[in-house]
């Protein structure tokens, strides 16, 4: 079995914004409407003169126990048995559930519209979607089947992101899981998530 | 991680889903409530007749408040069809959408005997010849002679919408305002509220049968006074549980109890105001019935003001 | 109707959905499968080269093609690069936008009849009409070789140096003006690379940070962290690997925000802090001496003459003298070597003063080739009969007299950094190994850059960190031409194809020495800014000792003050390739003037996209941008520390009539001089592409109707060069390229074992060694330069941010210091701020992006808020220009801090006009340094003030 998860490590991750750009370019995202997939966020941090600077990027956390998933009316919201947690474009009737129930603000809406300007933007020939629908992360999974990283951990300037398999114990992934290095958001919610950080704030006091 | 949390409210459901929410439960509970009047209390034609299609038309404008607002409308079909029940048994759009339907459907059919017997109906063209089909008549008789069934059938998918519209907001963990029990019970109590408050207009203005329905109008007064009396009891826990506990709930409870909206108009107008003027109506009563229609605009109001503040304030920690 | 009775709206909910839409829809799609695919599609890999900066990432290109239509889908990094490993900013991968930008150059454009420059009023063209207008105006007004000069940016510079070069020589153009100069290669590299030897543009120093303990950044944050792809990794991986990283800057970059300390420097005062570290390296022992006494000028002998100026000790023969230290060290050496011949071992007075080759890496080897350990320090009262009463000392001892004063209690004053921390991380940086000092990339700033430059190259040397596991490594291209260079040195065969082939300071000396001379030129007219800065000198004022490709002088020759031998010299037509000299030079004014004046007679531009500079020409030509274009020639591989070379394969048929520079230039040949013979020979001569061949496959290429058949013959020719050298066919190399994107030679590992230097290769300084004593400056001496920038040592070269005060003095409540960087989703003030991604990712962070960074301390002394308009003044030139603060404590109290890309202002470019921001360029004035005309672009205080009529913080 296969239960994908990325981990980020903060210590390293510069705010290029590099997995941005990438996941825009790979998933055909609407940055027309500067929605995206993955952000990177960029945080001041402490008090008086000690004072630290965050890059902290976010995306869906393909969470094993999503809500997301059981609030979908239509089952567009679903997940793979490797873990991924997936839209079905044809299937989601774009009534935001899914976006209400997720603690992380992983979601967003891709309308009418933005189908139409997709596809001048990105090209008739080369667009792949076709019906408007809620839209997140889906870990690539197109080119996680082909057995390629995520684009954003692909070119992942400050190695910041990796992606790996928690039912492998040899894993680096799982190793920095399994010890406690490397830790979910808001674990208290249950929603068990699989996107995990690596703190950057170490004991200065 | 957790040391730059922000609160954000979310700007997706905004009040066209208040007004989908509000509909759903007032006119669910409207029509429950003509149903059961009329099975168990004093039949009541056109108590019925009104109830039943107002309870539609509400339930129509809620609904496609929701449609409209969908982003693909063709895959709509994918929750119309009942085996999403199956597929999708914790998503309470999926049975929502199932208990609005069906309770239009049996509601129509409970009405269905009424309506070939009324006047009204048969002097409207087109409708008055459906209406003399004898498909059509030939249903209308079973219903009639089934109305019990189709009154409970109607009635349960019915008081199923009305906790559906709380039970909706609860599935969504990340929010402390939302994500507890006390709302398909504050929503219940609401819409069974709201319905009482919106017959008692239909029978001050449109029934006009004064004195006959004076026993169902202080039933609906004194139920109606309960309900208020328990919103407040519930809104009153809700205050509290707000206020410790999880940051969510805290920034929800600041940004409700700082708002003249919430304070002054749905608490102070849609609650305390009507819940005063009903309990005089029932202790002393009134000379005339403007109060308590009054009183019933306020609830009808207040009602939509509770969903839309609601909506408005729920808050979402992030971690960033 | 919006949801705002009870606040909150982030944006207004009505929007009309297409209900239409999906009525059309065939319910088919309803029961769609989860995977969008579009089964039809091929999909095709190709590879080039990044065209956003000079980290040059290696790019894998996907494409699609369906139904017929081609299209790119995907930018990465390309795998199979050890260079940028995969990976790619997100200016390189949102790169493909700016072939698909809807704002692009489509048709030649020519100004139309009776408008003027600037006004933007252009009319489409066909190729033909172009040319010939230019025909026309270059015969009309009668323009001679020498008026006109050529503006390149990094583009032509990197990858079309080997035409324009050879192109400006048979055209007899004595003049290019190139962006990266006066900004970051001259400026600052050179300060470097007058130490190192190495002039391989932005490849002299890369830090090996994979295998370093301790880095020590000193205002670099684009050249690691925001982003140079290539460092960026290797940065990621050091602190993976657990170095410790301290990095001083005025603010808290991204590069910053990854180090263990941030160090909060006051702007200018770089000098002064890395002075104060010499300073305790030097006093306190922490340097490896073995390193000093072998491969550096540090024991060479000097004395100071009667000017007071250090002068080296030198031979009949010009060699350099160094003392024996005694054999003591030898003895260690011979002892430990198990040598059977054990030196004699002297007290140090009594050892002999020995002369070493004039060039040489390896300074235990006398003329004799007797070995022997070099003396860092030699006793008072050494003399030596070549230089007879002088008292002698070593570069070393010298080295440390010069910077007596500058004590660590000294810089505090003006950095502002506490005695004691500079006195650490000293300390820390000379005890740790192996350890890095990084100065970044971008020079300008301060006429003390290039000092700064030299004494970080000088720290780094102390210990030892060069060309060695862990310090700065030199590229492979350099090490490879190095290599070539030594050899022949060695066998005494002068170097072919120069331009191509010398490395180093070599090559600078050939580029300087080319555009000088005025005998290089029939015309024996010198480059302008060589002319201007002689006519200055000999009327007393200030002038520029090595203005190279620099702006020095051209204003004055467009506006007819420059002479040459008593006759005018005048710049009258421009050709601007790749470049946007209005908005990357200082000041935007500048600049405009010299377009607009009525004698300038023809500006023609060469461009993907309209930039500012775009409105002040006569004919605009489009390029085809970097994913449509097979280059013409074959390229090292950048900033690699391997050997490796690469080039670009187009990877779709050019979206619009455009052309490639080498064709735009034959072209430009045949109008100018017709000496199309002429260009190709110098190609030959300079760069080793041989002519005949390449006027064969011209004429073929030409027959066929081949599009851009000049670059395709240049391409043809130079891979059957390339496999000539490397003994395989160009069919292999081809091969391995379309398969791989990189045709990888060698490690950098290997390449150390056989050329490092200077531990196997002499350095390509004059000397062979790495020079603390500057062969460079002592030369400009003869000159007549003087001021201390031009010190033959490290030594203290003042800033003068205002016209009395001091850096220690302090601010007037309302003054700042001036600072800029980069950001990192922009090139330079580059049309990249137009790419729909990139300016999404700037508007998600416009707040720190576009705000003027300021101390909330300072701030709110000024009432100024988060989000407030404020004026900028420059204190020195009155400039002005507006922003929106963005009140932060990532920025020193005594500074404001801005991204210097933005703030375009031709609508042309409809995203980046969009967007606002302060322009740098129209806030910094025109001020250079006397070493080779650096900007000063930071020399000056801001007043800040609040904007008190305007509302609100959005643009
Ligand atoms: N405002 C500002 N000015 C700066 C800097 C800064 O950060 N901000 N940085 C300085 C530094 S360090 C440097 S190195 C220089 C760099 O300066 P340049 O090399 O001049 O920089 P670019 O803006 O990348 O390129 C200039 C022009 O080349 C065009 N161009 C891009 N691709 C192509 C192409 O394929 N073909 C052709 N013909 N043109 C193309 C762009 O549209 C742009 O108009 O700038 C310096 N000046
Ligand atoms: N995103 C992006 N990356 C690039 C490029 C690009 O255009 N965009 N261009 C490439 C090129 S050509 C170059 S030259 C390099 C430039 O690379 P760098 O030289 O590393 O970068 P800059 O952004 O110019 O400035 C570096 C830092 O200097 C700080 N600084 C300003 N004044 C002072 C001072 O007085 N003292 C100290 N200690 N620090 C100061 C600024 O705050 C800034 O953080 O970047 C390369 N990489
Ligand atoms: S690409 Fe990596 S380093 Fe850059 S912002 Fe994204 S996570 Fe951070
Ligand atoms: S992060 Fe949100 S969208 Fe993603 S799986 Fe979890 S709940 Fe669902
Ligand atoms: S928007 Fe789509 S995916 Fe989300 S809950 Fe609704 S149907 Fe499911
Ligand atoms: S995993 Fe793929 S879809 Fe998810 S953020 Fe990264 S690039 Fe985007
Ligand atoms: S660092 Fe970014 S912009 Fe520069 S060459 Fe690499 S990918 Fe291109
Ligand atoms: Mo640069």
């Amino acid at each position: 079995m296969t239960r994908y998860a990325m981990v980020i490590d903060l210590n390293t991750c510069v705010g290029c914004n590099a997995c941005m750009a990438a996941c825009a370019m790979e998933n055909q995202t609407p940055v027309w409407k500067n929605k995206w997939r993955t952000y990177v966020h960029d945080k001041e941090i402490g008090s008086g003169e000690d004072i630290h600077r965050r890059f902290f990027p976010r995306l869906c956390n393909h969470c094993s126990n999503p809500p997301c998933m059981s609030v979908c009316p239509t089952g567009a919201t679903y997940q793979m048995e490797n873990g991924i947690v997936r839209v079905d474009e044809a299937t989601c009737m774009g009534c935001g559930a899914c976006a209400m129930a997720c603690p992380y603000d992983a979601r967003f809406e891709v309308t009418y519209a933005d189908v139409r300007q997709g596809r001048e933007f990105f090209g008739a020939e080369t667009y792949l979607r076709t019906r408007p629908s809620m839209d997140k992360c889906n870990f690539c999974a197109e080119r996680v089947l082909q057995g390629k990283k995520p684009a954003c951990v692909e070119t992942c300037v400050g190695s910041a992101r990796q992606f790996g398999d928690l039912d492998d114990p040899m894993d680096p992934v799982t190793r920095m899981v399994t010890s406690g290095t490397a830790r979910p958001l808001m674990a208290h919610l249950g929603t068990k998530p699989n996107v995990y950080y690596i703190d950057d704030l170490k004991r200065r006091g | 991680m957790d040391v730059t949390t922000s609160f954000a409210t979310q700007d997706l459901w905004t009040w066209w889903l208040a007004i989908y929410l509000y509909f759903g439960g007032l006119g669910a509970a409207t029509l429950t409530t003509t149903f059961l009047t009329d099975m168990y209390m004093k039949p009541h034609k056109e108590l019925v007749l009104w109830g039943a299609w107002s309870g539609i038309l509400m339930l129509s404008i809620g609904s496609s408040m929701l449609f409209i607002h969908l982003l693909d409308h063709m895959a709509v079909i994918h929750v119309l069809n009942p085996l999403v029940l199956i597929k999708q048994p914790n998503a309470w759009i999926a049975w929502g959408t199932q208990f609005i339907v069906w309770m239009m459907v049996w509601g129509f059919l409970y009405s269905l005997p009424y309506m070939l017997e009324s006047p009204f109906f048969n002097r409207i063209p087109f409708l008055k010849n459906i209406l003399s089909w004898s498909l059509v008549r030939s249903i209308g008789a079973t219903c009639g002679r089934h109305c019990r069934l189709c009154g409970w059938l109607a009635t349960i998918n019915g008081i199923g919408t009305v906790v559906y519209t709380g039970l909706l907001l609860q599935s969504f963990p990340a929010v402390a305002l939302w994500h507890n029990p006390g709302v398909p019970l504050l929503f219940t109590v609401s819409a069974f509220s709201t319905a009482m408050a919106f017959l008692l207009l239909i029978l001050n203005l449109a029934i006009k049968k004064r004195e006959e329905d004076r026993p169902l109008r202080v039933f609906y007064e004194r139920t109606d006074l309960m309900l208020i009396a328990a919103e407040l009891v519930i809104l009153f826990s809700f205050f509290f549980y707000l206020q410790r506990g999880n940051q969510s709930a805290a920034i929800s409870a600041q940004l409700l109890w700082n708002d003249w909206g919430w304070l002054i108009g749905f608490i102070g107008f849609g609650l305390v105001v009507p819940f005063l003027l009903e309990l005089k109506g029932v202790i002393k009563g009134w000379h005339t019935p403007v109060p308590i229609m009054l009183a019933s605009v306020l609830v009808l109001v207040g009602g939509y003001l509770l969903r839309h503040y609601f909506m408005y304030a729920g808050v979402y920690a992030h971690p960033w | 109707m919006a949801w705002s009775f009870p606040r909150l709206t982030r944006r207004s909910f009505l929007k009309s959905t297409g209900v239409a839409g999906a009525a059309l829809a065939p319910p088919l799609l309803l029961n769609g499968c989860a995977t969008r695919q579009s089964p039809e599609s091929t999909e095709e890999v190709s590879y080039s080269i990044c065209n956003f900066c000079s980290s040059l990432c290696n790019v894998r290109v996907t494409s699609k093609t369906r139904n017929g239509a081609k299209r790119i889908v995907k930018l990465d990094g390309n795998p199979n690069s050890t260079l940028n490993r995969g990976k790619m900013c997100a200016r390189g991968q949102a790169g493909m936008r700016q072939t698909y930008d809807s704002d692009r150059i489509k048709t030649p454009l020519i100004r139309v009849e009776g408008s003027k420059r600037g006004e933007y009023a252009f009319r489409a063209a066909s190729w033909g009409e172009a040319w010939e207008y230019i025909a026309r105006k270059t015969q009309q007004a009668a323009i001679q070789p020498w008026e006109w000069t050529m503006v390149g940016g990094w583009t032509s510079c990197v990858f079309y140096m080997n035409w324009a070069v050879p192109f400006a020589l048979a055209n007899q153009i004595p003049n290019i003006v190139a962006s990266p100069m006066q900004h970051c290669v001259t400026t600052g590299h050179l300060g470097t690379d007058v130490v190192t030897g190495n002039f391989n543009i932005h490849d002299e120093i890369l830090p090996d940070y994979d295998n370093a303990k301790y880095i020590l950044l000193i205002g670099n944050n684009a050249s690691i962290g925001a982003v140079s792809t290539c460092r960026m990794v290797r940065f990621a991986q050091g602190k993976k690997n657990g170095a410790k990283v301290v990095a001083v800057d005025p603010r808290l970059s991204e590069t910053a925000a990854k180090a263990d300390e941030w160090i909060s420097i006051r702007p200018g005062t770089d000098l002064d802090l890395c002075l104060a570290m010499l300073h305790v390296m030097l006093e306190e022992g922490h340097y490896d001496a073995n390193f000093l006494r072998r491969h550096t000028n540090m024991p060479f002998l000097v004395y100071r003459d009667q000017a007071d100026a250090w002068q080296l000790a030198k031979d009949a023969q010009g060699r350099p003298l160094v003392k024996d230290d005694g054999g003591k060290q030898r003895l260690k050496e011979a002892l430990a070597a198990g040598e059977h011949q054990l030196p004699q071992v002297l007290d140090i007075t009594d050892a002999p003063i020995r002369v070493l080759p004039a060039y040489s890496n390896d300074n235990r080897f006398d003329i004799d080739g007797y070995a022997f350990c070099p003396a860092l320090e030699v006793p008072p009262g050494t003399r030596s009969e070549h230089t007879g009463e002088h008292e002698l000392m070593t570069v070393f001892q010298a080295q440390r007299e010069e910077i007596k004063a500058s004590t660590p209690e000294w810089a505090e004053k003006s950095t502002g950094i506490p005695a004691d921390t500079i006195r650490r991380i000293a300390r820390e940086f000379g005890t740790t190994r192996p350890a890095i000092v990084d100065p970044g990339w971008h020079g300008a700033r301060y006429g003390s850059m290039m000092m700064l430059r030299r004494v970080q190259a000088m720290m780094q040397a102390l210990n030892g960190g060069i060309d060695r596991e862990g310090g700065w490594i030199m590229s492979g291209e350099f090490h490879h031409k190095a290599a070539k260079q030594w050899q022949a040195k060695q066998a005494g065969t002068p170097m072919q194809s120069q331009l191509s082939n010398l490395a180093g300071l070599d090559f600078a000396n050939l580029v300087i020495g080319a555009v000088s001379r005025g005998e290089n030129f029939s015309h024996g007219r010198p480059g302008f800014s060589w002319a201007y800065a002689q006519q200055q000198k000999k009327a007393g004022k200030p002038w520029v000792a090595l203005p190279v490709m620099a702006d020095e002088g051209l204003k004055e020759s467009v506006e007819g003050k420059l002479e040459w031998n008593g006759e005018p010299y005048r710049t009258r037509a421009l050709f601007v390739n790749a470049a946007n000299p209005v908005r990357h030079y200082y000041p935007d004014t500048y600049w405009k003037e010299m377009l607009q004046h009525k004698d300038m007679e023809l500006v023609v531009l060469l461009d993907v996209l309209p930039s500012d500079t775009t409105p002040y020409a006569d004919v605009i030509l489009p390029n085809s941008t970097y994913l449509e274009r097979d280059e013409p020639t074959l390229y090292g591989n950048g900033v690699n520390q391997d050997l490796a070379i690469t080039t670009r394969y187009a990877a779709i048929e050019p979206l619009y009539d455009s052309w490639e520079s080498p064709d735009v230039l034959l072209r430009l040949t045949e109008i100018l001089s017709g000496n199309v013979e002429g260009l190709l020979q110098n190609m030959e001569a300079l760069t080793g592409l041989p002519a005949e061949p390449v006027k064969a496959a011209l004429a073929r290429n030409r027959a066929a109707d081949i599009k851009s058949p000049f670059s395709a013959a240049c391409r043809e020719v130079a891979f059957a060069t390339k496999a000539e050298q490397l003994g395989v066919t160009p069919e292999h190399i081809d091969k391995t390229l379309r398969e791989k994107g990189v045709y990888h030679e060698e490690n950098w590992q290997d390449l150390l074992k056989h050329s490092a230097i200077p531990e196997q290769m002499p350095a390509v300084t004059p000397s062979g060694r790495i020079e603390f004593f500057s062969s460079l400056f002592d030369s400009l001496r003869a000159m007549g330069v003087e001021g201390a920038a031009f010190n033959v040592l490290a030594g203290a070269v003042p800033v003068s941010c205002r016209k009395t005060q001091g850096m220690d003095e302090p601010l007037e409540p309302d003054e700042f210091y001036f600072t800029y960087g980069k950001t990192p989703t922009v090139s330079y003030g580059s049309t990249n701020s137009n790419n729909p991604v990139l300016y999404a990712i700037n508007s998600f962070k416009s707040d720190v992006y576009r705000g003027v960074w300021i101390h909330p301390e300072r701030a709110a002394a000024l009432g100024i808020g988060n989000g407030d308009w404020i004026n900028l003044t420059n204190t020195l030139s009155g400039q002005q220009q507006r922003g929106v603060a963005h009140v932060t404590r990532k920025v020193h109290r005594d500074a404001i801090f801005l991204h210097s890309s933005f703030g375009i202002e031709n609508p042309q470019l409809t995203r980046s006009y969009a967007y606002g921001g302060v322009a740098t360029n129209k806030l910094i004035p025109h001020n250079v340094e006397p070493v080779v005309a650096g900007f000063r672009s930071q020399e000056f205080t801001i007043k800040v003030s609040k904007v008190n009529n305007i509302k609100g913080g959005v643009v």
